[in-house]
């Protein structure tokens, strides 16, 4: 008989997928909430880019100046937001942690959404973030970044360990 | 009796829309004035006149030739407007309008206009005072809903995203805000910022949008419930297929 991740004590991932692409607001307030559970060990969010300058056209250049473009607070954490939230993708501890999130979820979005369990971050090294980063890169950052930019403009560290 | 046209087959919600969009026979919903139109469209500076690339025809002689005496020029042609572009892009969740249908109101309502239908972007090119009207014609009607649809000459990807919290289509130059429960235009076509705030009023609620639009979605008119439709893209297809668009073959 097969066994699933949600079977073992291995982490399972889980999507947030609401039916609207969300403010930075509310994805404050909903992420701050899912931050305060225990057992959630990644978060990924993910929505089309929000940029500062018109990229292409006759107005290249022009400043955008988009509202929803700003800086949300995690905790202590503050974070420059550069995309509308479209999706969010968690790595959760153990499978109990969802009922949790599913009511944060319905108490805290404003429209519909969908929660699904699958392999939606990385595990293993590609071909490019070995050729970047080479073989020591730290396993928790899989999947999280670009391999073309640096670790620090894309992953924030919510809770480090000191002695760390 | 005359013929009149059909053009477009189904009982349908969405088949009348098609239908309506299609022989331009539209309810007016707002007045858009000729002024905020230029602002919005970006090619020429409000009041001031057409730039043009010819004389007029009625100073230039034209050569002698039977078509040009059967075909009376457009108003643009006469007064030799430039050509202008206006560039529509209406959301997948339920937008009044698509591509398609904008273009077939286009060339079977309008003279003069080059409609080019493109997955998530209509643009009409035509000379420039023939152009507005189009696009005033569009833009004041059913054809559009402001906050589901647009006018953008770049980055046009926001029509296939999910819409945003507030229910305005996503657009990452932002050029429509929704404010006071108004949508406001803020930037012109290509994303420059303009000098004077252009109001298009309310958009329409969930429920007007799904009555007015010309998508067939599951979670609203789904296609396979349109059995006229259906029946008639399924003899098309056939008969493209076996005769090569010679349904006369046939007989």
């Amino acid at each position: 008989m097969e066994t699933s991740a949600s079977d073992t004590k291995k982490p399972i991932q889980i999507e947030i997928f609401p039916k609207r692409m969300i403010k930075p607001d509310t994805v404050e307030r909903l992420l701050n909430k899912i931050c305060s559970l225990e057992g959630i060990l990644r978060a990924f969010i993910q929505g089309p880019r929000l940029p500062t300058k018109v990229p292409f056209g006759p107005a290249v250049g022009t400043p955008v100046h988009h509202p929803l473009r700003t800086n949300v607070h995690f905790g202590e954490t503050e974070m420059g937001l550069e995309i509308l939230v479209g999706r969010i993708t968690l790595e959760l501890a153990e499978k109990e942690v969802m009922e949790e999130i599913n009511v944060i979820c319905e108490d805290t979005l404003p429209c519909g959404f969908d929660i699904r369990e699958g392999r939606f971050i990385q595990t293993r090294q590609t071909v490019s973030d070995y050729a970047k980063r080479g073989p020591k890169a730290d396993p928790a950052l899989y999947g999280l970044y670009d391999p073309k930019s640096k670790v620090e403009s894309q992953v924030n560290f919510l809770r480090t360990n000191e002695k760390e | 009796m005359a013929y009149e046209a059909q053009f477009y087959p189904g009982a349908t919600s969405v088949a009348e829309n098609r239908r309506k969009h299609m022989s331009g026979k539209v309810e007016k919903l707002r007045e858009i004035s000729d002024d905020d139109l230029t602002i919005i469209l970006g090619h020429r500076v409000p009041g001031t006149d057409y730039p043009s690339t010819h004389p007029p025809l009625a100073e230039m002689g034209e050569p002698e030739c039977s078509i040009r005496e059967m075909v009376e020029p457009t108003d643009g042609a006469k007064a030799g407007d430039r050509i202008r572009y206006v560039q529509f892009v209406d959301s997948m969740y339920n937008a009044p309008s698509t591509p398609y249908f904008r273009s077939y109101n286009a060339a079977i309502n309008f003279r003069g206009v080059d409609p080019g239908t493109l997955s998530g972007r209509q643009v009409v090119e035509a000379r420039e005072r023939d152009m507005e009207e189009l696009a005033k014609f569009q833009l004041e009607t059913e054809m559009t809903c402001p906050a589901l649809a647009c006018l953008r000459g770049a980055s046009v990807h926001g029509h296939s995203l999910r819409l945003q919290e507030d229910g305005v289509m996503f657009d990452m130059l932002e050029r429509v805000r929704l404010e006071n429960g108004t949508i406001i235009v803020q930037k012109d076509l290509v994303g420059r910022p303009i000098d004077k705030k252009v109001d298009l009023g309310k958009p329409m609620s969930d429920e007007e949008a799904a009555k007015r639009t010309t998508i067939y979605r599951v979670d609203n008119v789904p296609y396979r419930e349109d059995k006229e439709v259906l029946e008639w893209v399924h003899r098309i297809f056939e008969q493209r297929t076996t005769y090569g668009y010679k349904p006369a073959v046939q007989e």
